[in-house]
């Protein structure tokens, strides 16, 4: 388990980090979001031990994280670029050894990532003959060769096609199952929710909420219900506890003031229209991160 | 240390492949032969023409001795370097004669005239009249003849026997003879000398240059795409620093070899006079405190540096302070004894290459080596230490280059 305890990181004029605490389980993928300059990079930078926090500690299995740890991590930053003019195979070895893998496990390993990710043909070529896509496999061989026990991935879907990006989710999902801890950073909410397990959402350098998927969507209410009716439903959005709706083509969508339940504002309102169909719409992660981002403006 | 050697190999065998590697190698030495052959060889072929030059002597006095003693001067290829015509007519007004003299030299039917005025008195003045200021070499002969014509004119005037006058003519040499501690003296030839350490200043310079570029441009590509990040996240940044510092340092050594392989390969063709190779171990010494002490500063400068344009513009300051030695290097033959000269021995950034130039033109006492070589470790030991700290802030900041002061403030920190 990877725990974070009270980071903070300052700067001259800014605290990027703002009292930061989480814990990181085995076996769970960790979602750590939040809009453009909230503070991950730096997060994850301090977690990786790469710059030291102003204050506050980092736990990997209840010891502090220092060079020690080296070598179970697996760090893919958020932009991309390898040694162009060296070959594929060299620049994995490379990796690999400062990752202190023997020659003949990280030759092995390479061989093996190379054809899952379909890259074989291309172990001899330089790296700026690949694609961008093909060059951002070879990225991700070299963060995972080393069989890490702890994973950061920075938007590690970002130039993927759709076919390259589920090929990656699996593999990240099979390293949860194989109890990895892992933190993956991304902007790509569909991603996280399909993902991540946990979620952590910073803002400013502070925490906004954290917790369970789940848990973090029951807390984000249910008050949004999708109907579907015939007759003239205009009077709904003028009805007191309704705060928003909300028409698309086919249903309606009625977000409703706190306090109101959906099966009392179906009774309301089911004597003046014929409903052909009703139900409470989950609230989306992408919803609730923008609604947390800008509730805590 | 596993890792520092795996990245100083990575990091060696990365540069020795680049094409820049393999060009400079062999290129600068060929530049730097060039032009320290160059010059000779032209100067050489300029000589196989002869000049010829007009005189005009209204005293009538000079010119059948200075036509028969300039006539007398040979080229290498053993014809007459000079053909002397006279130009004066004593029936013609001398005025006319100048300027039909004058004119003939800019319709380029002359190439000069030596102008004798005032011949045999006190006030006697000579001008050598040409479209340029004249080739150096040819008038300073010219100046030689002249003396010697008119000592001779007036010694025999004032009735000295003739075989003293052929005695007092004789020119006698001044050689210069360079002293060692160990009882050996060598001739010093300025030229070699020159040439000699001129090549070493210059192949430190260059190698510096184009290993310095190197290292700005591979942190900077690393920088930019993130690379130093996942290093950082493997190995610590002292690792780092170490492997890169190892692989300039190896990448250093391979240079030199070559150049010595290739240096010997010259001596052995008679390119290169044997006397290069005097007093070589101080020498190599020097050349290797002065590289490491250059690389350090590249490896903290460089991290610094977040844009293309910034790396270049550090590296051109760094050549201007690495000229300055090639500036000094004349001065300092010519008056290798001079304050500034000593003052630039101890200044750092030119200690190496001052030594260089010194160790072939005096003798080095031991305070003097004991002192110079304490103070290059030294600094050595400061820079690094300085460019460690700012490798460690500077490898992981983009964006705005650091203030000046922003860069101190990043050495202090602890």
């Amino acid at each position: 388990m990877l725990t974070a305890e009270n980071l903070v990181k300052e700067y001259k004029d800014l605290r990027a980090v703002d009292n930061v605490s989480f814990n990181v389980l085995p076996g769970r993928i960790f979602g750590l979001l939040g809009p453009n300059g909230a503070g991950k990079t730096t997060t994850i930078r301090t977690i990786l031990n790469i710059i030291r926090p102003t204050s506050g500690r980092v736990l990997f299995d209840g010891e502090p994280i220092n060079e020690n740890f080296f070598n179970i991590i697996g760090y893919l930053p958020e932009e991309r670029g390898l040694y162009k003019k060296s070959k594929v195979i060299d620049v994995i070895l490379y990796f690999a050894e400062l990752k202190n893998m023997q020659k003949k496990d990280a030759l092995h390993e390479a061989d093996k990532w190379l054809k899952k990710l379909e890259l074989k043909d291309y172990r001899h070529k330089k790296i700026e003959e690949l694609s961008k896509g093909n060059q951002q496999k070879v990225q991700f061989i070299t963060s995972i060769i080393h069989n890490p026990k702890l994973l950061v991935f920075d938007e590690p879907f970002s130039g993927f096609d759709p076919i390259n990006q589920q090929i990656i989710r699996e593999i990240i999902t099979s390293f949860a199952a194989d109890g990895k801890t892992i933190i993956l950073c991304t902007h790509q909410m569909d991603t996280a929710e399909k993902l991540c397990a946990d979620i952590f959402l910073i803002n400013k350098g502070k925490e906004v909420c954290s917790g369970s998927l789940s848990s973090i969507k029951k807390m984000s209410g249910t008050n949004t219900v999708k109907i579907m009716f015939e007759g003239d439903g205009s009077f709904i959005s003028s009805l007191p506890y309704v705060s928003k709706t909300e028409k698309t083509n086919s249903h309606l969508e009625v977000t409703l003031h706190e306090g109101m339940l959906p099966k009392d504002f179906l009774k309301e309102i089911m004597p003046l229209i014929s409903i052909t169909h009703f139900s409470v719409v989950e609230p989306t992660l992408d919803k609730i991160f923008i609604d947390s981002i800008r509730g805590n403006q | 240390m596993k890792k520092i050697l795996t990245i100083a190999r990575w990091e060696y065998i990365e540069k020795v492949r680049t094409k820049t590697f393999i060009i400079s190698m062999f290129v600068t030495p060929a530049i730097i032969l060039l032009f320290s052959l160059a010059p000779t060889w032209f100067s050489r072929n300029a000589e196989e023409s002869t000049r010829a030059y007009g005189i005009i002597d209204s005293s009538g006095i000079f010119f059948r001795p200075l036509k028969s003693d300039l006539e007398e001067v040979m080229m290498k290829n053993g014809q007459p370097k000079f053909v002397i015509i006279n130009l004066y007519n004593k029936d013609e007004n001398f005025i006319m004669v100048k300027k039909t003299a004058d004119a003939d030299v800019l319709r380029n039917k002359l190439e000069g005239y030596i102008l004798i005025l005032n011949g045999g008195t006190d006030k006697t003045r000579v001008e050598f009249r040409s479209r340029g200021s004249g080739s150096f070499d040819d008038i300073s002969k010219i100046e030689e003849i002249f003396n010697k014509v008119k000592n001779k004119f007036l010694l025999q005037n004032a009735g000295v026997d003739s075989s003293v006058i052929s005695a007092s003519m004789r020119y006698v040499t001044v050689n210069p003879i360079k002293i060692e501690k160990n009882g050996k003296e060598s001739k010093a030839d300025f030229i070699t000398l020159f040439f000699t350490s001129f090549i070493f200043i210059m192949l430190l310079m260059m190698m510096i240059l184009s290993t310095g570029n190197m290292l700005v441009r591979s942190l900077l590509e690393e920088k930019s795409n993130r690379l130093i990040e996942i290093l950082v996240s493997s190995c610590t940044q002292k690792e780092l620093l170490a492997g890169k510092v190892m692989a300039l340092s190896g990448l250093g050594f391979t240079q030199i070899f070559i150049w010595t392989m290739l240096g010997l390969v010259s001596t052995g063709a008679a390119l290169v006079p044997m006397n290069v190779f005097d007093n070589i171990m101080p020498m190599m010494f020097y050349f290797i405190l002065g590289y490491v002490f250059y690389v350090s500063i590249f490896v903290g400068i460089g991290s610094v540096c977040s844009t293309e344009q910034e790396a270049q513009q550090i590296t051109s300051y760094i050549s201007i302070i690495l000229t300055m030695p090639v500036i000094f290097s004349l001065t300092a033959i010519e008056y290798p004894g001079s304050l500034l000269v000593r003052i630039l021995s101890y200044i750092p950034f030119t200690t190496a290459s001052i030594m260089i130039l010194r160790l072939k033109i005096e003798t080095i006492t031991m305070w003097e080596y004991f002192t110079t070589v304490g103070i290059m470790i030294v600094s050595i030991y400061v820079t690094i230490i300085s460019s460690a700290k700012l490798f460690k802030i500077g490898i992981l900041s983009y964006g705005k280059r650091p203030s000046v002061k922003e860069l101190v403030r990043w050495i202090r920190e602890k």
